[in-house]
């Protein structure tokens, strides 16, 4: 069973290695995205290797269920997809790299050199004894750690976050006196309609037929 | 199914088999079995959609392939397969490829943790309702592929909008289930059905009712707000009529799907109509009691389950029999619910079904988050939990005050909410007449 583990293991951090690498390199700003989306896709996996069913739950529901998505809207909404000119190349991409690599190291150094190793795994449950507790996976000792130890931590994401939705709100707030209204095919024509007897007969032009009114209008406007 | 198939192969046929290789066969059967079972669930669900809806529009329907046209499902499935598949040459032809793929996955992903009978569960998960909804929440990536892979306009604007409906109503979904899963104290599905016997009131709130398999989370006032407004978002979640803008066919073509042929638009068909079934099966689950009904907890107590090894295999055949039966029969009346409201509503433009979701749902649905914490408290708590008031009174006593509480809070809630929206709804559109007017009286 161990070696079976080892062997999710390793297919799950090759996908995630391997499609984090594609997010960096490939040209295209969409696929960098849909690579991200597989990225964090592995992750969940790898939480759900480790018994953290629902953090690995979460994972899914807030980073590939909403955070790809508003990811695959800005870059559809906001700019073309063909991101060559987006690429660093040059004494950039040097000094990107070495900021990426130190900040890289500065999460990852200390912990492989605090960090206590071949911790034994806990005693697997047979049938007769009851169920060992869950360590931090549970629902309810992660609720419990919400409302009791990390309270303020807790409430100070909550703010942060309803401020970030009050300021988005507050950005994409259009007055409506400013918004130009887009009418609906039936509405133009009725303008056109009650603006037909209003405009003079432009001379050395055909008068049109009442059928063909709205017609010609188009071809003008 | 690890119990059948030990007993079969160990006990009976005396092979000997390591218990490993025995949960391997197990899950790869149950894997196949849903495999086959969800296309035919697809295939009788459109011919079912066409026939009731034909019924509505005072028409027959398909009548022609076989009795009573029941083989039509079959004959669409033959031509889906021998058309030609089309690949636009500006299409991102990787991305066009995997589109359906990514659509169709999730939708089988969540028969994962589907419950069809009392111990008929693929996998009994401790986070089952919450894995239900991230998985189906992948699709819309894949949505998302299909309309920007196409290389068309429609095939984005459809993606887009099947996208931002998708976003903004699984939060009314997800809060209509926070509510149940406070009341019932669990994520896992399973133990959700099994807080649902009783009769009328839950056996989880007073324990000498007596179990008839009806105490179904329907019968509380939370429960049915929680019903509705998880119902509506369901609608949206499945591109149901009202909600069907990302296809509007009137509008723009088919939506994501169209530059989609052949057999990949056919599991486009085919995901949409899976999710339907998911959607109706989950809702006869989580607020209908899914397999629960009069005499099948009385059926499964005497057969073979993990609390009771020596029962009669009977029984359980009987048990699984009678609670299929109920729990198909919940969902296949939801997804006539469904037609029936295709039948009757038209569909909802983009700004109203925003306005719909995020001003009259999503209030409603955190009252009712509200509403479910009162009914916690009153049926549940006591001294321990800082709330001594109600220690003295009998099981009867606070679930009655628990009911008549949160049903004035929820019918308060209710009408106040409605008469807002409508109310600003009214206004909305006298400005925007009077835009018109303004824009009217503009000389050009």
């Amino acid at each position: 069973m161990n070696t079976l583990i080892q062997l999710i293991f390793g297919l799950l951090a090759a996908l995630i290695v391997g499609s984090a690498v594609m997010v960096v390199s490939v040209r295209n700003v969409i696929h960098a995205a849909l690579w991200l989306i597989a990225c964090f896709f592995g992750v969940g996996a790898l939480y759900l290797l480790l018994e953290a069913e629902f953090i690995a739950v979460a994972q899914v529901l807030v980073y590939v269920g909403a955070i790809s998505i508003l990811i695959l809207f800005a870059i559809m909404l906001t700019r073309e997809s063909e991101g060559a000119r987006y690429m660093v190349s040059g004494w950039r991409l040097v000094v990107t790299a070495i900021v990426c690599v130190a900040l890289f190291g500065a999460v990852l150094v200390p912990t492989i050199f605090t960090h206590t190793w071949n911790v034994p795994p806990p005693p697997v449950a047979t049938p007769g004894s009851p169920a060992p507790p869950e360590v931090l996976a549970g629902v309810e000792d992660l609720g419990r750690g919400f409302v009791f130890s990390y309270m303020l931590q807790f409430q100070v994401a909550g703010v942060l976050l309803t401020v970030a939705l009050i300021g988005a709100i507050v950005i994409a707030f259009e007055e409506r006196a400013r918004r130009r209204r887009v009418l609906t095919l039936a509405e133009e024509h009725e303008v056109r309609k009650r603006q037909k007897p209003a405009r003079p007969p432009v001379t050395g032009e055909r008068i049109p037929s009442p059928q063909a009114a709205p017609m010609s209008d188009g071809e003008q406007g | 199914m690890y119990d059948i198939i030990d007993a079969l192969v160990n006990s009976t046929l005396g092979f000997g088999w390591p218990s490993w290789l025995i949960s391997l066969l197990g899950y790869v059967l149950v894997a196949t079995l849903l495999f086959a079972v969800a296309p035919f669930q697809m295939l009788f669900f459109t011919y079912y959609e066409r026939r009731a809806i034909a019924r509505m529009q005072d028409r027959i329907g398909p009548n022609r392939v076989g009795p009573e046209g029941i083989f039509q499902p079959v004959a669409d499935g033959v031509k889906m397969f021998t058309k030609e598949d089309i690949v636009p040459d500006a299409a991102d032809k990787w991305v066009h490829l995997l589109a359906p793929i990514v659509v169709v996955a999730p939708t089988m992903f969540m028969f994962a943790v589907l419950p069809w009978g009392p111990g008929m569960v693929p996998v009994d998960l401790n986070t089952g309702l919450l894995f239900f909804f991230a998985i189906s929440s992948i699709s819309a990536v894949g949505l998302m592929m299909a309309g920007w892979a196409s290389n068309n306009k429609f095939a984005l604007l459809g993606a887009m909008r099947a996208v931002a409906q998708m976003v903004s109503y699984e939060i009314p979904a997800v809060l209509s289930l926070l509510a149940i899963v406070m009341i019932t104290g669990t994520l896992s599905v399973v133990s959700l059905i099994n807080a649902q016997g009783g009769l009328f009131i839950s056996t989880n709130d007073v324990a000498g009712i007596p179990d008839l398999g009806l105490g179904w989370l329907i019968f509380t006032p939370v429960g049915l707000l929680a019903f509705i407004c998880f119902f509506i978002a369901a609608l949206a979640e499945g591109e149901r009529t009202p909600f069907d803008i990302p296809e509007a066919d009137s509008e723009i073509v088919a939506g994501y799907m169209t530059e989609y042929s052949g057999m990949k638009f056919g599991l486009f068909y085919l995901a949409q109509y899976i999710l339907n079934f998911l959607l109706c099966a989950i809702a006869s689950v989580i607020f209908f009691g899914g397999w629960q009904g009069p005499g099948v907890g009385w059926l499964y107590g005497m057969a073979i389950s993990p609390i009771n090894p020596d029962g009669s295999w009977i029984f359980n055949l009987l048990a699984g029999m009678l609670g299929v039966f109920y729990f198909l029969a919940k969902t296949y009346f939801f997804f006539f619910v469904m037609i029936w409201i295709r039948g009757a509503y038209p569909r909802l433009r983009v700004d109203q079904l925003m306005d719909f979701g995020w001003k009259f749902l999503i209030p409603l649905t955190l009252v009712n988050v509200f509403s479910a914490a009162i009914w916690v408290a009153v049926t549940n708590w006591g001294v321990a939990e800082g709330f001594g008031l109600v220690e003295g009174w009998s099981p009867m006593l606070r679930w009655g005050v628990a009911f008549v509480t949160t049903l004035v809070l929820n019918g308060a809630a209710y009408v106040i909410v409605a008469r807002i929206y409508n109310s600003a709804q009214v206004a909305r559109n006298r400005l925007d007449v009077d835009e018109l007017r303004e824009i009217l009286a503009l000389p050009r």
